[in-house]
């Protein structure tokens, strides 16, 4: 038995942002498996070859673009030698970002080069990739747009200023995408991630996902299917949408495990 | 709290998108987006029974021919009729499909009795009705289901709703309250068997195409899809899908809605 067809992505070219390490490289494996080919990019080239590596020996094919997002230019760059490369691109995850230098501090700390850093790596980054890949995609009349954004991009977080502005900015981001590019055959959805440790000491930070309603942690690897599916014909219903995958932690509110008794009273 | 053991981590599938050796439950078969939901996680592997709660003889007409498809795609099925305002019935469709068919990891709530009147003239009687058939139906099966889920530790609830469950229309308003009523239900449930390997989701489906009373009128359904990106409406069988990645999910996505409108709710 096999995956139903709509689930496949065979033949097509995904442009991977931030697939170094993290979620990105377990999406890169994910997508390999689901046959899409897979073009990873972020700064550092030598977790993206490892990454690309890893995608090899799972029968995969992965090329490696070491670029800074943040950068106009070097994102054109990135988007040509992948269309030259593979003469088509289908679908972009953005899913370069993270924690920025100043997020932590109170505000009244806070320089306006830390708070101009975080947002344009959480969500100038993403405008350029998205700016820069769709007319390709338009030129088709197809194509999938993910963006990852966070849990703290649907709800505040103390001393946390950047993260959660730019990633707000990302969900909404989505979808004037998903409304304005439809038309045009591409379809944008957005991803928000809740806690995935990436090392045994964030996961110690995490309390080993005691305060999650499941009462685990994300896996990396759990994120590969959600974003498989969403750039899949299988969403072709679904777009201008954000999909929280956090163990049950936006759907809570009040202390973890919570669950109050009240008897039903008649009244007095 | 200080006895907290973390939830285990799930192994990652080989294929993530299969549902080989499940057992799934979905009511309302006979409904269009059951009927998409039953041959979805048919086509994924699953073994499934297909339940109604109205039995008058055109229904069970529909939802034989749905278990005649199941069968066609070689998977083992079952029909069953329940009364979801009687406990004995909804257990004993629960019995039934879990040991017709040897366990139940699987149940959708895709019934629905679209009503639309101005409030003015829904009676006491009326509004009972229209709750007991959109808002009593997913909780008592849940209810049913979730008992025997947790004896094997793992389940996964679906949850179908109208995307009147989030935005507003005039005369869908005791049709709106109840399938809103779905997505707390959703949620709430979502926490109280968060330790027990039940996740519980919802699909919030747009204005779909051949929707009684809302999508098979052609001057409503020509005014609709010119508000979607897309320009047409969400076809039930872009619901299936959707159905089988929360089916197939590692437990990490719960209390959680997922829109499969098109966009409708992305824009003003």
């Amino acid at each position: 038995m096999a995956t139903p067809d709509r689930f496949r992505l065979d033949g097509q070219v995904v442009l991977l942002t931030g697939a170094g390490r993290g979620l990105g490289r377990a999406m890169a494996l994910s997508y390999a498996d689901a046959g899409a080919k897979v073009v990873g990019a972020s700064r550092t080239l030598s977790q993206l070859e490892e990454t690309a590596e890893l995608v090899a020996e799972r029968g995969g094919e992965a090329i490696s673009i070491a670029t800074d997002v943040t950068d106009p230019a070097a994102v054109e760059g990135m988007v040509a030698e992948t269309i030259d490369r593979f003469g088509r691109l289908d679908i972009l995850m953005n899913n370069a970002g993270g924690g920025a230098e100043g997020d932590g501090s109170p505000l009244e700390q806070l320089t306006d080069e830390q708070w101009r850093w975080g947002i344009d790596m959480n969500l100038t980054s993403q405008m350029l990739c998205a700016r820069t890949v769709l007319p390709h995609m338009t030129e088709r009349g197809s194509g999938v747009i993910i963006n990852v954004a966070s849990g703290f991009g649907l709800r505040g977080g103390r001393d946390n200023w950047m993260y959660v502005s730019a990633k707000a900015g990302v969900v909404n981001f989505t979808r004037s995408l998903a409304v304005t590019y439809g038309p045009a055959g591409v379809r944008t959805n957005c991803i928000a991630p809740g806690i995935f440790p990436h090392t045994p000491q964030a996961l110690e930070r995490w309390r080993g996902g005691r305060y999650i309603p499941v009462g685990r942690a994300g896996v990396a690897w759990e994120m590969g299917p959600l974003a498989v599916f969403l750039s899949s014909d299988a969403a072709a219903g679904i777009s201008g949408e954000t999909i929280a995958q956090d163990g049950g932690g936006l759907a809570a509110i009040g202390p973890t495990g919570w669950a109050p008794r009240v008897r039903l009273t008649e009244p007095t | 709290m200080s006895d907290f053991v973390p939830t285990p981590n799930p192994e990652r599938p080989d294929d993530p998108f299969l549902l080989r050796g499940r057992v799934a439950l979905v009511v309302g078969a006979g409904d269009p987006l059951g009927r998409a939901a039953a041959v979805a996680l048919a086509e994924a592997g699953a073994d499934v029974a297909v339940a109604t709660l109205r039995a008058g003889p055109q229904e069970v007409v529909r939802v034989n021919s749905v278990a005649n498809e199941i069968w066609s795609l070689g998977r083992a099925n079952t029909a069953i009729t329940l009364d979801a305002s009687d406990a004995n019935s909804v257990d004993a469709a629960v019995a039934r499909a879990s040991s017709e068919l040897g366990r139940l990891d699987i149940l959708v709530n895709a019934a629905d009795l679209p009503v639309a009147a101005p409030l003015d003239e829904v009676s006491p009687d009326d509004w009972h009705a229209i709750l007991d058939a959109n808002l009593l139906a997913p909780a008592m099966t849940a209810r049913a289901a979730a008992r025997v889920m947790k004896v094997n530790g793992y389940g996964r609830i679906i949850n179908l709703v109208s995307v009147l469950a989030a935005r507003g229309v005039a005369n869908t308003s005791a049709y709106a309250a109840a399938h809103a009523g779905v997505l707390a239900l959703t949620r709430a449930l979502s926490q109280e068997w968060a330790r027990s390997g039940i996740t519980v989701n919802a699909l919030q489906v747009g204005i779909y195409e051949g929707q009684h009373g809302f999508g098979d009128d052609p001057e409503t359904v020509r005014q609709v899809a010119r508000m979607l990106p897309a320009k047409e409406l969400v076809k039930p069988e872009d619901v299936g899908p959707a159905v089988v990645a929360l089916a197939a999910d590692s437990g990490f996505i719960t209390g959680e809605t997922i829109a499969v409108d098109g966009a409708a709710t992305a824009r003003v």
